[in-house]
């Protein structure tokens, strides 16, 4: 049903038009340094302070937290600080890039991404992203499979479950599209103090209903969409309206639905009564699909503006923990990007080069953009985040924090193969990590904007068997157990450190442990249990710092 | 109840740690404790009690799941078509009539205002129950923090060292957890679904009760650099959440009815709603800002009169001994009690002799804190198929519980650069229940 009675009006574009090529940085020029010159030209025009570059050890737990999905092992973490500083980011980031984790990793993330804001875990859609990330299928066309892909196709039929999952609700569909695909949420032209701009108008948010307004569910669960059906609403000032096929930009699909009869109406309506309820009934489409001239009209060249700079926005604000455009659901003329130039030239550069996903998140990690400290030591106030000169702190997603740790937890030399082992082996073990993560995922809070760790969390940590009979078990395949077996303190803390929080122990930080080792020598694994849960629990393992 | 002082483990002396590197980081950790407790301790001190009720108000909700029949509660139709077999029975306020159902809460009437005329036009389970809680229609894109979540924040404070937003529900029927929405998972409920003391609550005995100590003081010291030279909301919620463990653990004592005293339980009774109203209670003085006690199984398509029978005796056994015992503590003036669920029931009987959902005319009671006790609000036709007099949704409940805690109900939270008032856009408190 509608909800006409509210004042819905919407976005738009005009005051956010792309900038004209001409104006932006040549593209053929790395993306990295093109992040690079956009970010410093803004914190030298404000005279901004930033925050140091990272030294090698957070850089490769960054770099495989957000290619992996997971921190990294021991040995990982000895391989890069002993490699050439000259090449070993790149090499690193190629690496990660074309390893099985960050076809799971990029999948997960898709998935915590697109199942918003219900989250069902739907196995048929989580396979589809599985597939998708491994082909590093093109968002464009990722973007058709899920609005408008062919149910004769087995990937497609699956991707298909992002439409099924909202066809209930006319507004969700609306709604979610505009939101995850277009970077634009329409509802926040609900706010009565907002106010109205010249170019927000009913005229968008209807015209983007009525693409979906004649989709429904069959009884076999399958796509339906109906033959004919106008999406009608009063205007603030009470005139009725049609809504005609109408994209965010203005561009307006024409009507390509027959005239009908009365009698054939009947008929078509009769049609759909009959897929909805019959489960036996075979499928029949109109010729004319809104649906599918959504999906082209918004991958068209001269309207793609919305789908490129969404994208990028999303995995800008994935990698660095605030979009370019902020909140990322907020791209209209009332919130313009805090950079303009490099929202586009990543966009343009997106399209150009086939909206390779994969291509977008390597040149943002290799930016120093990416890779400044979340440390603020200095007196002074921390800059606007919007500069990007000190690095935000990211709460690991469930996933993400229960696979570190798995790894963490596991006794290090067990990892010593990985680096070695062939790409299929090191696929299963993956795997494995991933299956054994589901059980550890539930119990954390999905990240969102308003992210805060529940206590409920603290007191899982504090207090459940789990904690204590398989993450801190002292058996020899655990840390604990590894530790134990250590008998120089230092070394002990060291590989304590190294394994968690990925990096060495301070001085102070080995002295203060080793101390509380000395008063513990009585019962040796029940201290190593103690100081590996403190490590665990610590603010340095929950987050991408 | 054992010795005095004995709810809570008395954190505050618990001995420094035989081990000299931690002891001095326990000790710091325990005097945090000490501050907090002084608060909690008061309440076993008349004068400070006082002082500390004054300031702490808090809502019991008692959520009637499926949805309570108007008719055989507070909108009685005695001899109407729609009327169904009970009569209607006076109550200790002048011209007020209950159902004959609720004798017990027909005598406490001077502490209820009642609302007869809601039309909130969902009428189904989910979106029924969302609306009530919330106190709106649910919004693509946007997860509102329902009541519990509002009062936690509004009410509680941040580092709490009580529960701030406890829910009971041991029912399977229609089990919902509630949702602090986008105030974040601070907030959010601990959640009673099928036990009566939450998990996680109690030290493992694998690990001694120094040792549990330890390492959290060992966990204070290590993490205190990366914390200090870094500024995040994010990182700070981590820090508060393990800087409440402790406290959480010694309340686990509040779930835990056996601490009462022989003559309290008696009251109160052996029935399992009964026995959650007085968690609630001993939560609620403890300083909790919201318990949700859920009573399921109203949702009666079939036998609606036998049904009621039953569970309006346990809802007016429980409702009464819980507001004699607050009022008798001192804490009904600071407590909102609220029966509310996410409907009525229709006026139509059906061929089960059941009653079916039903939206547009039907009842909720306020008591306690800030209410007009007594007070009627708003009427439905004689039949109760409509809203006749004063009809108010959703919205203007929610403005009211708020406004009744004192809570400014046009408070806005910015969502991005978004305003969203506590209640919903130009809803208004119903004054006329309203102390």
């Amino acid at each position: 049903m509608l909800r006409a009675s509210l004042t819905f009006a919407t976005i738009l574009l005009c005051a956010n038009l792309p900038l004209r090529a001409a104006d932006l940085l040549p593209a053929d020029q790395s993306m990295a340094s093109v992040i690079d010159h956009y970010v410093d030209a803004l914190i030298k025009t404000n005279d901004v302070q930033t925050a140091p570059q990272i030294d090698e050890y957070i850089l490769v737990r960054r770099l495989t937290l957000d290619l992996a999905g997971r921190i990294p092992t021991t040995d990982e973490l000895h391989a890069f600080v002993s490699a050439d500083p000259a090449t070993r980011r790149a090499e690193l980031a190629d690496r990660l890039l074309a390893s099985p984790d960050f076809i799971d990793h990029h999948r997960n993330t898709l998935q915590l991404l697109l199942e918003y804001p219900d989250r069902r875990n739907d196995n048929d859609f989580r396979k589809y992203l599985l597939w998708a990330a491994e082909q590093n299928r093109p968002w464009n066309q990722m973007f058709r499979d899920m609005l408008a892909g062919d149910e004769n196709d087995e990937h497609q039929k699956a991707a298909l479950q992002f439409v099924k999952h909202r066809a209930k609700s006319l507004d969700d569909l609306t709604n979610d599209t505009a939101i995850l695909f277009f970077g634009v949420n329409v509802s926040c032209a609900k706010c009565h103090d907002h106010p109205l701009v010249e170019d927000w108008k009913q005229d968008h948010y209807y015209g983007m209903q009525s693409f979906f307004s004649r989709t429904f569910l069959t009884k076999k669960q399958g796509l339906g969409e109906k033959f004919y059906g106008e999406v009608k609403f009063t205007t603030t000032a009470g005139v009725e309206k049609q809504a005609k096929f109408m994209f965010l930009n203005g561009s307006v699909v024409d009507d390509g639905t027959p005239e009908l009869t009365d009698e054939s109406r009947k008929k078509y309506d009769a049609l759909v009564k009959k897929l909805e309820q019959d489960d036996k009934a075979e499928a029949t489409y109109p010729d004319f699909s809104p649906r599918q001239r959504l999906v082209e009209t918004a991958s068209h060249k001269d309207n793609n503006e919305f789908l490129a700079r969404n994208i990028v926005n999303r995995i800008w604000h994935r990698l660095i923990g605030r979009g370019i455009v902020d909140p990322p659901d907020q791209l209209h003329s009332e919130n313009s990007p805090s950079h303009p130039g490099l929202l586009d030239w990543l966009a343009r550069d997106t399209v150009e080069h086939g909206y390779d996903l994969k291509r977008l998140i390597r040149g943002i990690v290799l930016s120093n953009t990416y890779s400044r400290s979340s440390e603020w030591d200095s007196a002074a106030q921390p800059p606007s985040p919007h500069y990007f000169a000190v690095a935000i702190p990211r709460p690991l997603s469930p996933r993400q924090y229960a696979m570190s740790l798995l790894v963490a937890t596991r006794n290090p030399p067990h990892w010593e193969q990985w680096l070695t082992k062939s790409a299929e082996d090191w696929k299963k073990e993956r795997g494995g990590l991933e299956g054994a993560a589901n059980g550890w995922a539930n119990q954390f809070e999905i990240p969102g904007d308003n992210f805060q760790v529940a206590v409920d969390e603290a007191l899982f940590f504090s207090n459940n068997d789990r904690i204590d009979n398989d993450l801190l078990r002292d058996s020899g395949d655990r840390l604990v157990g590894h530790l134990k077996a250590i008998e120089d303190p230092a070394e002990a803390v060291t590989a304590a450190f190294e394994a968690v929080n990925s990096r060495q122990p301070t001085a102070d930080e080995r002295k203060a442990i080793i101390e509380y080792l000395a008063s513990r020598t009585e019962d040796r694994p029940a201290a190593m249990k103690q100081v590996v849960w403190a490590l665990l629990t610590g603010p340095e393992l929950r987050f991408n710092h | 109840m054992g010795q005095p002082g004995s709810i809570f483990c008395g954190s505050a002396d618990h001995g420094l740690s035989r081990r000299g590197f931690l002891g001095a980081a326990s000790a710091a950790t325990a005097g945090t404790f000490a501050a907090d407790m002084t608060r909690l301790d008061g309440l076993k001190n008349p004068l400070l009690a006082g002082e500390v009720k004054r300031q702490q108000k808090s809502v019991i909700l008692l959520w009637l799941a499926g949805g309570a029949s108007q008719f055989e509660t507070w909108d009685p139709k005695p001899g109407r078509p729609t009327g169904g077999p009970y009569a209607k029975i006076k109550t200790n306020v002048n011209d007020v009539h209950i159902s004959e159902l609720l004798p017990k809460l027909a005598q406490r009437m001077n502490h209820t205002a009642i609302i007869r005329s809601l039309n909130t036009k969902i009428g189904d389970h989910g979106g029924g129950a969302s609306l009530m809680e919330t106190g709106r229609v649910s919004d693509p894109g946007l997860i509102y923090p329902d009541i519990g979540a509002i009062a936690a924040r509004e009410l509680g404070r941040r580092d709490s060292q009580v529960p701030d937003y406890v829910s009971m529900y041991t029912s399977t029927e229609g089990r919902r957890k509630g949702t602090s929405g986008f105030l974040g998972a601070r907030y959010a409920p601990m959640f009673l679904s099928d036990k009566q003391i939450p998990d996680n609550m109690h030290r493992l005995d694998a690990i001694s009760n120094d040792d549990h100590k330890d390492r959290a003081a060992l966990r204070d010291l290590l993490s205190k650099r990366f914390t200090q030279s870094r500024l995040s909301e994010k990182i700070n919620s981590h820090t508060t959440a393990y800087s409440r463990v402790h406290g959480l653990m010694s309340s686990e004592k509040l779930f835990d009815i056996e601490q009462e005293p022989e003559s309290v339980r008696a009251k109160y009774g052996p029935r399992q709603f009964a026995q959650q109203c007085l968690i609630a209670r001993r939560l609620v003085e403890a300083g909790t800002p919201f318990v949700k006690v859920a009573r399921a199984w109203w949702d009666s398509h079939g036998q609606n009169f036998e049904t009621h029978r039953e569970l309006c005796a346990d809802l007016d056994h429980a409702m009464s001994t819980l507001l004699d015992d607050l009022e008798e503590r001192g804490l009904l003036e600071n407590t909102l009690v609220v029966t509310l669920g996410e409907f009525g029931r229709t006026p139509g009987i059906n061929a089960s002799l059941g009653r079916d959902h039903f939206a547009n005319a039907w009842s909720c009671s306020l008591s306690g804190c800030g209410v007009r006790g007594g007070s009627v609000y708003g009427k439905t036709d004689p039949d109760g198929n409509t809203v006749a007099d004063g009809e108010v949704g959703a919205a203007q409940v929610f403005a009211t519980m708020l406004e009744a805690l004192g809570i400014d109900h046009e408070k806005e939270y910015m969502i991005g650069a978004r305003p969203i008032p506590l209640a919903d856009f130009g809803a208004k408190p119903i004054k006329e229940v309203l102390a």
